[in-house]
Order: structure tokens, then C-alpha cells, then sequence
């Protein structure tokens, strides 16, 4: 069962991240995302990777050279659906 | 004289309906859960959505093998009789072993864990598939999937009797495997059902498989 709740946080963190860069007008820097995560930075390394590879968000560099993480169309569909996600999750018992 | 048929026009219009309907059905809610898989990548909805594309393909077989077989003396040479009889039945085995392992490890595989589980069901289907091929008998495939059954039902109580409280969802995917055995049957060298029952049959297959869309849809 440890892995069923370990993929179930994994699911929960994720929205969490996304919801945390939504919440800041769609633009944060790496820095104040991992504060407000509350994550190790070796996980939020982990999470940062895996939310880039999969397209949920993207970095976008500024005229001075700083860093921003923005979601993606993907990004946002994830927010949007997070809760159809869980609820056929539940009603299915997958 | 009345017209000579080499088809019975009432049984194939009910096949074909039904193959329509259910595989409308099947390939309806593999499409409207690819969204949600895309996003989450979550294994079980893997082999829930990829259930219903394995049976949306075994229908297809089913009803294939079905017609050739009302086709009766069509064909008459040896050749295209083993092609057009025995490899829709080899591809109807397959997807259907594929269709019910994919359903039971989507209950199970929070308790499992089984690695490769994709390897070791295509395993489990072609020694299924390949007993319908050197067999040339549908027989031996509606039994090694009725084991499946069996196999589905202990898993069923097992759950049952952990969760202690009774799931319609597993109500309803048993009764689906129990009405897929049963239209098996109509493959069979002789009628083991007569055709109005079969019918009624398939009218409650479509009911459960309607009613898994429905929940389906409810969510996508």
C-alpha cells in the first residue's frame, strides 16, 4: 500500500507545484517555488525534472538573464482536471 | 421455392449490430480516458483504458469468426477455411486473454506490483492464443478463459472480504467476463444456447458495458 500512497502524493505534489506557480500570476523563479513547495531540494529536483520533461512547464529567461517557470497548456489541463483525475481513480477503484 | 441463404440473415443482423454496438462502446471509452492517462501516466488507468481497446478488437475477431462460420460451405477449400476460421479465432484469443488480464491488474496492481506485467499477460494470451491455433477448436479457449473467470471471481472475494464492503464495479466486470464466455460459446462446433437466449444475453452485455461508459463518461 506504500506505493499506492507514494503515487498518490506523487499526483497530489505535482498539483501542488503547478498550483503554486498558478497562484503566482504563472511566473515564479526556481528559488521562491522550492520555499513555497516545502520540499527537499533533492525532491524538488526530482519534481522539477519530471514536470519538465512531461511538458507540464516550461523556463523562460528574461532581457537580464533571469529564470522564470511558467506552466503550459498541459500545465494548466492538469490543474483543471486534477479532480475528474481522482474522482474516476475513486469510482473505478484503479 | 423460397430463397436459398447461405447466411442466417436474422442471427448475422444481431451480430453485427451487437459487434457494432460494443465495440462503438469499447473503443468509446479507450478514447475518452486517453486525456486523463496522458496527464497522470497512472498504471492503472493504463490497463483500464487499454482493457477496453483489447476488447473493442476481440469483438471484432468474434464477429468475424462468427460470420465465417454462418458462411458455412462458402469456403470450401482447405486453405482459405484454416485462414479465414482459425486466425480470427488466434486474434480473438489473444485480445480477449489481453482485454481480461489488463482489467484484473488494474484491481489488483496496487497489491501486486508485478514488473513487466505488458510481457508476462502477451505471454499468458499467445499460450492461449497459440491452444486455439494447434487446437483449431474454440472449445479449449472458451476454457482456459473461463480459468481467467475463476481466476477473477477469488480476486473479487479477496477484496470483498478486505474491503468489506460490496464493490458494483467488480459486480459489474465479472458479469462483463461472464457475458464475453457466453457469447464465446456461439464459436462452439454446436449451439450450447439457443440463439433467443443468447440474444437476451448480449441485450444485458450491452446494459453492463453501457453502464461502465456511463461512469466512465461521468469523469472524462
Amino acid at each position: 500500500m506504500d506505493i499506492i500512497k507514494r503515487r498518490r502524493d506523487r499526483m497530489e505534489m505535482i498539483f501542488d507545484i503547478l498550483n503554486i506557480i498558478r497562484n503566482h500570476h504563472n511566473s515564479i523563479k526556481p528559488t521562491p517555488l522550492l520555499r513555497h513547495s516545502n520540499l527537499s531540494s533533492q525532491s524538488f529536483s526530482e519534481y522539477f525534472n519530471e514536470l519538465l520533461e512531461k511538458g507540464f512547464i516550461k523556463e523562460i529567461t528574461d532581457e537580464n538573464g533571469r529564470k522564470f517557470l511558467t506552466l503550459t497548456d498541459k500545465g494548466f489541463k492538469y490543474l483543471e482536471k486534477y479532480k475528474l483525475i481522482l474522482g474516476f481513480i475513486e469510482e473505478f477503484e484503479l | 421455392m423460397p430463397p436459398y441463404h447461405l447466411i442466417d440473415p436474422t442471427r448475422m443482423l444481431v451480430e453485427l449490430s451487437y459487434t457494432i454496438i460494443v465495440v462503438f462502446i469499447c473503443f468509446s471509452i479507450y478514447y475518452k480516458t486517453r486525456e486523463i492517462y496522458d496527464l497522470t501516466k497512472y498504471e492503472g488507468i493504463k490497463y483500464f483504458r487499454i482493457t477496453f481497446l483489447f476488447f473493442g478488437l476481440a469483438f471484432l475477431f468474434r464477429f468475424i469468426s462468427v460470420f465465417v462460420m454462418l458462411m458455412g460451405m462458402t469456403f470450401d477449400i482447405n486453405i482459405s477455411r484454416y485462414l479465414f476460421r482459425i486466425f480470427p479465432l488466434v486474434f480473438n484469443g489473444y485480445f480477449s486473454t489481453m482485454g481480461i488480464l489488463s482489467l484484473t491488474y488494474s484491481m489488483i496492481w496496487k497489491e501486486l506490483q508485478i514488473k513487466h506485467m505488458l510481457i508476462v499477460s502477451n505471454a499468458i494470451a499467445l499460450l492461449i492464443s497459440g491452444i486455439a491455433f494447434f487446437s483449431r477448436d474454440p472449445s479449449l479457449l472458451i476454457v482456459a478463459q473461463a480459468v481467467l473467470l475463476i481466476f477473477t471471481i477469488i480476486m473479487a472475494i479477496y477484496f470483498y472480504s478486505r474491503s468489506r464492503k460490496i464493490s458494483q464495479l467488480y459486480i459489474l466486470y465479472v458479469l462483463f467476463f461472464l457475458f464475453w464466455l457466453v457469447n464465446q460459446l456461439a464459436l462452439g462446433p454446436r449451439r450450447f444456447i439457443p440463439f433467443e437466449i443468447q440474444t437476451a444475453f448480449q441485450l444485458i452485455s450491452i446494459a453492463v458495458i453501457g453502464i461502465i461508459c456511463l461512469k466512465v463518461s461521468k469523469w472524462t
